[in-house]
């Protein structure tokens, strides 16, 4: 009896196991695609000097001098680098959710005069490409004898309209009794903002953080603009420093991206779903 | 039976003029910034752009919509810029939502691995364009790069006219992550009953791709070809790294002309009259998404 049962199980397994199998197997073309430039960029950072121009995908054989090299070398300050991006991207990130929780709120529980035509302000700034107005900032900041530094990095990315937009429409899904209620019962507006109104925006806060987090980490042009010496330096204009002559650089120019690479993809990885979320909120400016 | 109480008359609560200040406070470091980093610098692009200026961006002659008509219009280079933007931005809206609309099509149904694949499809999003650019680097290596010593060719990828769809190709692989996410997202949106009736008429997987997938999505595909767009405008660091910082004329986009203008010709006026051409695109393309959206809603 149970080689009956057993029988009939596999052919409709089998079947399954197929379609399945069929499935997947259509995904690979573009799974290669989009893995095989990451494994590449792994291996020649790993093979020896000598199998650089010569690897397929996966290396012969491996060492970590390249890796070494980077945080040792001297001529490589590759700590520093990713120091000075951990500091600029983390002070971004809880910028924003500050000037843009409190920005929002006021958008959403506030009344005052020019409300709306302020509201419209911050949207239209949406409508400006950063690179449109990277020149005149440059000139701003230099002006301001700013560059080389790493407040540079940070003042002008302190708020976006995307998080003011994003939180806005967070606020707007309390009921409106939580406010008044927390009005009548001598609540001001700092201490709603901050004992409710931000524990209950949690979720939008992850977003946003995680988004702008990793927007930072990847900046290239304002950084490349503005700093130009070794100490203010970030990992991405590090990286694109390094140079392609030989096989040797080829393969510590390859550790070096795997290894701004590792960040950028812990996030995607841990807190997905958050940065998915700043993401779809982040592409109506696009 | 007891009376109800009379309705309290709202009372009209005077302010003190700390309550009245209050909002503009909560509004003020956000402010602040817009207004120095925003408003400002794109009030003094426009500014610049009707002067001549020296090499350290200060304006020394107003010379009215010259920089605009003799310095861009006038020059033939500049056509070709322009030119070579659109075409690529062309490239890259279509490319892009090419591979996402074939990823999300892909990872749809669930099957043992499609969250793996659903997952290695949406990672480019996380990875910054300098970091991808310093890898494809090395795999259009002219001797001893992966594309090459795959087909054993000694194709030189980064040169001559393949330039273009090098870093074509790069911007599509970056952009893929965020045109798989928005199109994934628009697929599991389209109301089951729609398929169920569907297959109650017989109909075939092309069948009910074209009659109601595409036409219930496209909303969404709409979209997403304006944000590739706009991305795509503002491709700079795969045309700087991937060329050498030597494009060629299919290459020389419009922010990277900005940039070199400004920092490798020291001619900070063209490169505000740029920064307003490429302001101005973009301008026309978000009023022709805000057009769509407008009239989509109009039932």
């Amino acid at each position: 009896m149970s080689q009956v049962k057993t029988m009939k199980h596999t052919g409709a397994q089998r079947k399954r196991r197929l379609k399945n199998t069929g499935n997947f197997l259509l995904n690979i073309p573009i799974l290669l695609i989009i893995l095989v430039p990451l494994i590449y960029t792994l291996s020649i950072s790993l093979v020896d000097t000598d199998q650089v121009y010569k690897t397929l995908l996966l290396p012969h054989s491996i060492q970590f001098n390249n890796y070494v090299n980077a945080f040792t070398n001297p001529s490589y300050n590759f700590s520093r680098y990713i120091l000075n991006s951990f500091i600029v991207s983390t002070s971004v990130m809880l910028c924003q959710m500050v000037t843009c929780s409190m920005a929002a709120f006021a958008f959403v529980f506030l009344e005052f005069k020019g409300k709306n035509i302020l509201f419209m302000a911050v949207l239209a700034t949406m409508m400006v490409p950063g690179e449109a107005t990277i020149i005149a900032n440059y000139l701003t900041v230099a002006g301001w004898g700013w560059t080389n530094s790493l407040h540079v990095l940070i003042v002008p990315y302190m708020t976006s309209a995307m998080g003011i937009f994003l939180l806005r429409q967070n606020y707007m899904t309390f009921p409106r009794e939580l406010k008044e209620a927390s009005t009548i019962d001598g609540c001001s507006n700092w201490r709603f903002l901050l004992q409710i109104a931000v524990p209950l925006s949690r979720p939008a806060l992850g977003a946003l953080g995680a988004y702008v987090f990793l927007n930072t980490w990847n900046q290239y042009m304002w950084p490349l603009l503005t700093t130009d010496s070794d100490t203010f330096r970030t990992v991405q204009v590090g990286i694109s420093m390094l140079y392609d002559i030989d096989a040797q650089s080829m393969g510590l120019m390859m550790a070096g991206v795997i290894i701004v690479i590792v960040p950028s993809l812990s996030i995607f990885v841990f807190m997905n779903k958050q940065l998915i979320n700043g993401l779809m909120a982040g592409a109506v400016k696009g | 039976m007891v009376k109800n109480p009379a309705k309290p008359k709202p009372m009209r609560i005077k302010r003190t003029p700390y309550e009245r200040i209050e909002p503009y406070l909560f509004l003020l470091p956000a402010l602040v910034i817009f207004a120095v980093f925003l408003y400002y610098p794109f009030a003094r692009t426009i500014y610049l752009s009707t002067w001549v200026t020296d090499a350290l961006g200060r304006p020394k002659k107003f010379v009215g919509l010259d920089n605009y008509t003799i310095r861009l219009f006038g020059k033939a280079d500049f056509w070709a810029s322009i030119v070579s933007t659109l075409k690529f931005v062309g490239v890259v809206a279509l490319g892009g939502l090419l591979i996402g609309l074939i990823t999300s099509l892909l990872t749809y149904n669930r099957y043992f691995g499609s969250g793996f694949c659903a997952a290695v499809y949406a990672m480019p999003v996380a990875i910054a364009s300098a970091a991808a650019s310093m890898a494809f680097r090395m795999i259009y290596h002219p001797t001893g790069g992966l594309l090459n010593n795959l087909f054993g060719t000694q194709i030189n990828f980064l040169g001559g006219p393949n330039q273009f769809w090098a870093v074509a190709a790069v911007t599509i692989w970056l952009q893929s992550g965020i045109n798989f996410i928005f199109i994934s997202a628009g697929l599991k949106s389209v109301p089951a009953e729609l398929y169920e009736s569907c297959d109650i008429d017989g109909a075939n997987y092309w069948q009910k791709l074209f009659h109601i997938t595409f036409p219930t999505i496209s909303p969404t595909l709409f979209f997403q070809i304006i944000i590739n767009i706009i991305n795509a405008f503002q491709s700079f660091s795969q045309v700087k790294l991937l060329t050498n910082e030597s494009p060629n004329s299919s290459t020389n986009l419009i922010v990277y002309a900005i940039w070199h203008d400004a920092f490798r010709a020291q001619r900070f006026e063209t490169a505000a009259a740029r920064s307003v051409v490429l302001f101005l695109m973009i301008l026309v393309i978000t009023i022709i998404q805000f057009s769509f959206e407008k009239r989509s809603v109009n039932y």
